[in-house]
């Protein structure tokens, strides 16, 4: 029996799963980049995924064990996590190995990623009365989840991630791979969804476009996919920008991706003039379409850019860019 | 410390890994019965691949391991960590401590543990002295040692291991339905290792194994070693759909279609001879061969579609939610 919670340990607005890594890394004393270098470092700003009719679940819509095992990897750092649906009948074992696990991160002074209709922080427990301590960023105080309750989420998933050790890494080679990480998040579409349903890296602009064109999506989604991806296109300017410090080949790959932030910038303040729920005047989805295919143009000038810079490393990956 | 677990034998019958999983859960009492039964319910005795070339290692090729054993091992009801990847990545030495770490822990509460030798093997013991793991291959009596500092180091390039935890009681009709979808699910997806497309599974299996055969140019162990495994897996399949009789009147019938398919072995087993003490495909008898195998997939294609009705009847949430992990592995 036992409690803890982790001092200072926090979230300041709405989170993803970066925000919640880079918070946990930074209290740990491993990381003191921003977010936008972990965002690069980590590939995640250069996944790009919407669901056909552009549902907010988009943003989340990815393979967590396998893109979190690889967003630590990147950067050196081991972990242990696991995932699964709570229908399960083995539900009841894994919540237990979960919270066991999860309060021995605790115990080690490093708090854990959980999902809970979003990522999450878990920065402490009580063995007394139970429950988790988790951190979301909508308030500033802590939220306490009963370890019964751990896991039975809105959304049909269970996941939790644990950061163990930090091991040196060559900081060039992590920039190195995050660009064919890049190359590979633009070409490859993700096997874990139904292509029919959903649309990765640079079809997912047509796809974007396609459902603005069609009319069929959903108000409250496009608006999430734009702020988020805004994000994630900004981050990628900001990492990039320091990369062409080191490989000043990098110049036009940095002015497109200026251009991409720009183009989604100017989206997002388009999604600001509608009410959420209604769908875009056709004169907004006209300009909109424009601008997706812009931005679709632009991203893939910057990849272009990018390849010439490790082409040879392409080479030597044959016919998969993204195996390591 | 030193641990030896003395009742864990593991014997070579099945795939490899269903082997181990047996010795394993059997010495742990996790799990009674005979091998078939455990090697139908977690959809093992299903899983059949064929590569190009018929090489040995189809036969252990039938997927991204953690994808498929993990919803094998569920569908057991019981609790289960694994840990792989590939040697070379610069947090291998890290992760290969921590594998050391829980394989000993494991051990210490008296479960062993499942190993990629290669094959797929059972790690029955450890000597903190010599720093050593007591390793089974199935094949040999003798036990293995690989060295802690060795662990995971082999010539494939993957490390790979599981461990077992608790387990809760999972209705058998239900364990049985389960089996029958990760069944229709092998045998409906051609490729499991993608963006490889040198390996086929399920349906397409056959047609590679035929053409291989056809072709000529295969590798004869690897040819020999895939009909074993085949012939094996079927027979397993026959008994354990027939210990499973009385359900559903289809899965009745598909009890019969895998009754006439396995009538068919002993003649495919003709279709193999000894030359210089190693058996291999008879040449003269590769189209008699193809032949009854084409015969054979044809029983099993009407067996799966028996399955397809079954399934049909009950809601199935794990194949109709979009999961957030399987389908690939970490690059």
């Amino acid at each position: 029996m036992g409690a803890k919670i982790l001092d200072s340990l926090c979230l300041t607005d709405q989170a993803d799963y970066i925000d919640v890594m880079h918070a946990i890394l930074k209290h740990r004393g491993w990381m003191t980049c921003s977010r936008a270098m972990l965002s690069g470092m980590t590939v995640s700003s250069f996944r790009f995924t919407v669901h056909r009719r552009l549902t907010a679940e988009s943003t989340t819509a990815y393979n967590w064990m396998a893109e979190h095992f690889l967003a630590a990897d990147f950067v050196g750092i081991t972990a242990s996590q696991a995932a699964g649906f709570q229908f399960e009948p083995t539900f009841p074992l894994y919540q237990k190995q979960a919270i066991s696990d999860i309060k021995r991160s605790i115990d080690r002074g490093i708090g854990a990623v959980i999902w809970k209709d979003q990522f999450v922080i878990v920065v402490g427990y009580d063995d007394e009365r139970k429950l988790l301590y988790y951190a979301d960023g909508t308030s500033p105080t802590n939220g306490t989840l009963p370890y019964i309750e751990w896991g039975r989420n809105r959304s049909p998933y269970w996941y939790y991630q644990v950061f163990e050790e930090r091991l040196a890494m060559d900081e060039l080679a992590i920039y190195r791979e995050s660009l064919l990480q890049a190359i590979y998040k633009w070409e490859t579409h993700d096997l874990m969804l139904p292509e029919s349903d959903y649309a990765c890296g640079r079809a997912g602009y047509d796809a974007m476009a396609d459902a603005m064109h069609s009319s069929e999506y959903d108000g409250n989604g496009v608006c999430e996919i734009i702020r988020y991806y805004a994000s994630a296109k900004k981050d990628i300017y900001e990492y990039t920008t320091v990369l062409q410090k080191i490989w000043p080949e990098l110049k036009s790959a940095v002015e497109a991706y200026d251009e991409l932030a720009q183009i989604f910038e100017t989206m997002v303040e388009m999604t600001l003039s509608i009410d959420a729920t209604q769908k875009f005047a056709a004169p907004q989805v006209r300009t909109m379409i424009h601008l997706l295919m812009n931005a679709k143009q632009k991203e893939e000038t910057a990849i272009e850019q990018i390849k010439i810079l490790v082409r040879e490393t392409i080479n030597n990956r044959f016919n998969d860019i993204g195996l390591r | 410390m030193s641990v030896f677990l003395q009742d864990l034998v593991m014997k070579r019958e099945s795939k490899s890994y269903t082997d181990s999983v047996y010795a394993i859960l059997t010495a742990a009492n996790l799990f009674q019965g005979p091998k078939y039964l455990l090697s139908g319910l977690t959809g093992m005795a299903f899983k059949f691949s064929v590569h190009q070339q018929l090489l040995p290692m189809s036969v252990s090729a039938y997927g991204q391991w953690g994808n498929e054993h993990k919803p094998a091992i569920d569908n057991l009801g019981i609790l289960t960590i694994f840990d792989a990847g590939r040697v070379r990545h610069h947090t291998f030495p890290y992760y290969q401590q921590e594998a050391v770490n829980a394989v000993k822990s494991s051990l210490d509460c008296g479960i062993g543990v499942v190993y990629w030798i290669p094959e797929f093997g059972v790690i029955h013991g450890y000597d903190d002295g010599d720093r050593v793991f007591y390793i089974q291959d199935g094949c040999s009596e003798e036990s293995q040692i690989v060295l802690y500092d060795n662990f995971g180091l082999n010539f494939t390039t993957f490390w790979y291991y599981q461990v077992f935890g608790d387990k809760v009681d999972i209705a058998r009709q239900d364990m049985i339905l389960e089996s029958l979808r990760l069944a229709i699910l092998d045998w409906e997806t051609p490729f499991r290792t993608l963006p490889n497309t040198d390996i086929a599974s399920g349906k397409l299996a056959y047609v590679y194994l035929c053409q291989g055969l056809k072709q000529g140019s295969f590798n004869t162990h690897g040819a020999v070693y895939i009909l074993d495994s085949y012939m094996t897996a079927r027979t397993e399949i026959r008994d354990y759909l027939g210990d499973a009789q009385g359900i559903w009147t289809e899965l009745d019938e598909a009890y019969q279609l895998y009754g006439l398919l396995a009538a068919m072995i002993p003649r495919m087993n003709d279709c193999i001879r000894a030359h210089r003490g190693e058996r291999q495909v008879d040449l003269s008898r590769v189209d008699e061969l193809i032949e009854l195998l084409t015969q054979a997939e044809l029983l099993e294609d009407q067996a799966i579609s028996h399955f397809r009705h079954i399934s049909a009847r009950y809601p199935d949430l794990k194949r109709t939610t979009i999961p957030r992990w399987g389908s690939h592995t970490p690059r």
